[in-house]
């Protein structure tokens, strides 16, 4: 009895000593440490969302992603566009309407009729980055940030929760194609194949166009193609290393079973392997989210590529850097967080892989 | 090697016939049911109805239906469009396939080459604080997210600066009173591409053989020329020189495309190249050719980069899948009329046997090119080559 | 008497690490004249290869001449650019690899390997000169013409060490350096390869340095030899001299660890503890601490290592020389 809790405790020993190293090797590693500070202030803002409507320092119904709504007002002065240019006050077409002015035709609603030189009260939507609005509101006057808290959240969620269940199929195959070999490998390596060889996105837009994804379903159907494709083969390789090691044999000689042998010695072997695809296809899962939702294939509310869906088709995308808080934020935000998380796996990479290792 | 090749396309085959299986099987178990909504879709004109319960064989069971599927599939008959009507799947494929391998092989290309040379070059000044930038800027660019970056750079290069056209295949003013079809020009525009790296490569093989160094690099210098001076004539003559300011015009509405390809493609190459060259260079036979004597350059292109280049060819393999994605994208984004276009626009539009087909030959699309991309890596590398023949 | 090809003058060559400067060579200075095989020998670690690595300045990206010369024919070596260095290489200097199976790029052929070499050095060469030239190095060294055409993984390692050598050779150099040519080959191919290279040598009139922790194929393979210790050459003299008569303490233990065939039996001595760390400053003798008696001059280390004429030609470090 005793024996058993002081191996027990010796285990947990070792293992922590192999974190804290594996910690100290990853720590030498410059990019991974940047993903890590990127993944974990994304983190950070996914998670401080619901703290601030909880907290009530946010109003729901002024900062909700989706149906929150600020009436913001501007003082516009109405002025007339002259026909030839250049004028004194206008170079060209373009600088007409200059700040802070507007031309009767702009003004669509036909129960006011401004003249020249009025003060016309309009709606600004969107509006500028302000202090109640860090970055700014949507054309629906919808808090940009609050959306970016948002999206954050649907990343993590969805990324992780495909991630997990592609990592444990693929392990799962990868160790069973390994361990028992001949017919069912041969089964498992063919069907990887096709996977790989399926043009996902084309299959995806085919799925999401009859079926109404909602975020759970697009994650296990990423999951499951990224779980049955190339990291079965990549899985089964490292497995099939470990499986001829000496440990295994001895296992086997002191009369372990083989669901013994396979949880107790393959999988914690393979497992950084698959801590490894985990990360990258993480990367994967935020990009085809972001690509679906772009496209509006998506049944969702919110999302980083929803809103670079809206600003597209609201056509704020053409109009360059003047509305950039519509167009970079939400971007920058996928770009930055799947690289983030592409960063790690680098750094991880670096510390289960000993032939990258520093000197 | 014939064994390898004839063993992977048999492979190959067997692959093709389960995914034309399965992506049938796909269609019909969604759910809504693909082929009911494609009876009420109000566009089907009402004499297609009786013949498309027919051509599918609807009223069959599912053993049936899918065999009947595969055998229309190599009869080429896929029904018909709804969306552009008398125009079948097969011919709207017909007229989109070419655009989408030009502009893909054009791309492919470009990119793997650049990221490949980028690669190398991050490896060759490994440790050096502009090489972590470096390779942080790739980082970037290879996760960015795309469809996002191609609109910015659309919107900067295109509508901004106004240096290049605002997406599409071809300024439509320009081919008002055109004598011919934009399709008879693309085509000619393919043939040349193709004969020139034919030429191009049979002067490779020539010089090849040539033992002087400087006396072989000279030779290719020539070929090059002479390539350059009868391509020339080529289109200062006859028809051709008709045809010029058309192809002139299809060539610079691909530009853009194609560097904002490239910029986001290459990443991907290069920082893989780096990693595997990193490793190849702790290999002892590049300590033999730095004790031969060679030039660092030669070392570096010749046996570093020569081996780092076999993973990175395996990776493009695995890869080959994710760029047709993203030239599906890159077709939507620059409103390029190929077939990622012609898939995304149907499945959008519910026009459901442009969908099938469009997706049945993106799959093949993606089959062949795995397949090449397979030979060419057993090429590359003696090792497999001279397995497969014992 | 024959004319010097190589000398070495006070060479002194560090490792730069996160630990520190690790001296690897230690004021190493010999002389190779034509013709003469020299050989190296000293346990892992000692500065055999870091010694060899230097006189093709094929160091690694970390390491430092900080001193010394080194000439081939009367040429400066240490000063000379990259570009320079080139030339000699292969040409001037070339050397057998330890461990022959990676020294071939396993995706070029044999032929086409050595065709390299021979075509940066003698540029102006046609393509048949050069696979005549080729065919002649196979012969020499004993494998078919065919093998030319192979790739390195078709080889069998005694193969690829032949074609290693004849590799070597391909550039007609003056001096080789054979670099424990034989590790990682079984004994009968090992005797085979040995064989290669004396004959080799003799043949070609090579001069030629042959390094390697097995005093055994020390005494088989070389006139002259020196024992390394730490980086720095201890003892230093005729092959024949050293083996029956060795002054070093270290060179003693050497030669009572390795069994003999003839003669009669011994008991083998075996050298505790490690090579000591060469990291940072080293002052006095390294070997006094696993020096079986020490002298008291070694002991509190104030005498300053450095070689000096015990006999005719025959060096010792001066440190030991009060030990016999």
């Amino acid at each position: 009895m005793n024996d058993s809790i002081n191996e027990k405790e010796i285990q947990k020993k070792v293992r922590r000593e192999a974190f804290k190293r594996n910690w100290l090797l990853f720590r030498q590693s410059t990019l991974g440490m940047i993903g890590l500070g990127i993944v974990f202030f994304f983190f950070i803002l996914a998670i401080l969302q619901p703290i601030l409507f909880l907290t009530g320092a946010w109003n729901e119904a002024v900062y909700h992603p989706v149906v929150g709504y600020e009436e913001i007002k501007v003082n516009l002065l109405v002025v007339e566009c002259p026909d030839e240019y250049p004028t004194e006050k206008y170079e060209s077409s373009n600088a007409c309407p200059g700040d802070g002015e507007i031309t009767q035709r702009q003004i669509y609603n036909p129960n006011i009729n401004p003249e020249v030189g009025d003060i016309h009260v309009a709606l600004l939507q969107p509006s500028p980055p302000s202090a109640r609005h860090l970055l700014g509101t949507d054309s629906l006057g919808r808090d940009i940030f609050s959306q970016i808290m948002e999206g954050s959240q649907v990343a993590f969620l969805l990324g992780l929760l495909s991630a997990i269940i592609g990592v444990s199929i693929s392990t799962i195959l990868g160790t069973i194609a390994a361990f028992y070999g001949g017919r069912v490998d041969a089964y498992l390596m063919r069907q990887s194949d096709l996977v790989l060889m399926l043009p996902s996105l084309p299959l995806l837009f085919i799925i999401s166009a009859f079926a109404e994804l909602k975020i759970w379903h697009l994650a296990i159907v990423l999951g499951v193609i990224g779980g049955l494709g190339g990291s079965v083969i990549t899985i089964k390789s490292q497995a099939l290393q470990v499986k001829v090691k000496p440990f295994v044999d001895s296992a086997r000689i002191t009369g372990g079973s083989n669901m013994t042998i396979l949880f107790s010695h393959i999988l914690p072997n393979v497992a950084p392997l698959a801590l490894l695809f985990m990360v990258f296809s993480v990367t994967g899962a935020i990009a085809s989210e972001s690509i679906l939702s772009f496209l509006g294939l998506l049944n969702i509310e919110m999302s980083w590529g929803i809103m670079i869906y809206l600003s597209q088709t609201d056509g704020y995308i053409f109009s360059g850097m003047a509305y950039w808080w519509l167009i970079l934020p939400a971007g920058l935000a996928v770009t930055f967080l799947a690289g983030g998380f592409y960063l790690v796996g680098r750094g991880l990479d670096d510390v289960f892989n000993p032939r990258l290792r520093k000197r | 090697m014939t064994k390898y090749i004839i063993n992977r396309f048999l492979q190959l085959v067997l692959v093709f016939f389960v995914f034309l299986v399965s992506s049938y099987l796909l269609f019909n178990a969604m759910p809504g049911d693909a082929f009911t909504s494609l009876l009420l879709n109000p566009q089907l004109p009402p004499d297609a109805y009786e013949k498309t319960i027919a051509l599918y064989g609807l009223d069959r069971p599912l053993s049936e239906r899918v065999i009947k599927y595969v055998q229309n599939f190599f009869k080429g008959d896929f029904g018909f469009s709804y969306r552009y009507y008398p125009k079948s799947p097969i011919e709207l494929i017909a007229e989109r396939l070419p655009r989408t391998l030009m502009l893909f092989a054009l791309v492919n290309i470009i990119s793997f080459y650049t990221g490949f040379l980028v690669g190398k070059i991050l490896a060759w000044r490994r440790g050096s604080k502009s090489e972590t930038w470096l390779t942080l800027a790739s980082v970037l660019s290879y996760t960015v997210f795309y469809p996002w970056f191609a609109l910015l750079m659309l919107w900067f290069f295109g509508y901004k600066m106004g240096w290049f056209p605002i997406g599409k295949f071809l300024y439509p003013e320009k081919w008002y009173d055109a004598p011919f079809d934009s399709d008879v020009v693309f085509m000619m525009m393919i043939k040349f591409t193709v004969v020139v790296s034919i030429i191009q490569f049979i002067a490779y093989l020539f010089t090849r053989n040539i033992e002087s160094l400087s006396l072989r690099r000279n030779a290719r210098l020539l070929s090059l020329v002479l390539i350059f001076i009868g391509s020339y004539f080529y289109w200062n003559t006859g028809d051709a020189l008709i045809k010029k300011p058309y192809a002139a015009d299809i060539s610079f509405h691909m530009i853009l495309p194609t560097i904002v390809v490239t910029i986001v493609a290459f990443a991907g190459t290069a920082l893989l190249t780096r990693t595997t060259m990193m490793e190849v260079l702790k290999e002892d036979y590049i300590q033999t050719a730095r004790a031969k004597g060679l030039s660092q350059k030669r070392i570096r292109d010749r046996h570093a980069a020569r081996t780092a280049l076999l993973p990175v060819v395996t990776s493009f393999i695995f890869t080959i899948v994710t760029i047709i994605d993203g030239s599906v994208l890159t077709e939507q984004i620059f409103s390029w009329p190929g077939m990622g276009q012609l898939l995304l626009q149907a499945v959008l539009n519910e026009d459901i046997p442009v969908a099938m087909a469009a997706f049945s030959f993106v799959g093949i699309f993606a089959l062949v090119a795995h397949f090449v991309a397979d030979i060419s890596y057993a090429y590359l590398d003696p090792r497999i080559r001279i397995k497969s023949q014992g | 008497m024959s004319k010097t090809v190589l000398k070495v003058e006070n060479l002194n060559m560090h490792y730069e690490t996160i630990a520190g400067n690790v001296s690897a060579v230690r004021d190493v200075s010999f002389e190779l004249k034509e013709g003469e095989s020299f050989g190296l020998v000293g346990e892992s670690g000692c500065g055999k290869t870091s010694v060899a690595m230097s006189l093709l300045q094929l160091q690694a990206d970390n390491a430092k001449i900080s001193s010394g010369s080194i000439k081939l024919n009367d040429e400066e070596l240490v000063t000379k650019t990259e570009k320079e260095l080139r030339k000699i290489r292969w040409k001037g200097i070339s050397i057998v690899f330890q461990g022959a199976m990676n020294a071939w790029n396993p995706v070029v052929k044999i032929g086409e390997q050595i065709r390299e070499a021979i075509r940066e050095h003698y540029p102006n060469n046609s393509k048949e000169e050069n696979s005549e030239k080729i065919k002649k190095l196979f012969d020499i060294v004993g494998l078919e013409h065919s093998i030319m055409n192979r790739f390195p993984h078709e080889l069998s390692g005694g193969m690829k060490q032949r074609a290693v050598i004849a590799l070597a050779l391909s550039c007609d150099p003056k001096v080789l350096i054979a670099d424990e040519p034989t590790t990682a080959l079984d004994v009968v191919i090992q005797d085979q390869i040995l064989k290669e290279i004396s004959k080799v040598q003799e043949l070609l009139g090579l001069s030629l340095i042959y390094i390697s922790h097995d005093i055994a194929v020390i005494a088989e393979m070389t006139s002259n030899m020196a024992v390394m210790y730490a980086g720095s050459i201890v003892e230093m003299g005729k092959t024949s001299e050293i083996f029956s008569n060795p002054r070093h303490a270290y060179t003693k233990l050497l030669l009572e660890s390795t069994p003999s065939i003839v003669g009669e039996k011994k008991k083998l001595r075996s050298l505790d503890g490690e090579p000591p760390s060469l990291i940072g400053d080293i002052k006095g003798c390294t070997f006094s601490p696993r020096c079986p008696e020490p002298s008291d001059s070694c002991k509190n280390q104030s005498l300053e290592m450095g070689l000096i004429e015990a006999a005719p030609d025959h060096f010792v470090d001066q440190c030991c020389v009060e030990c016999v």
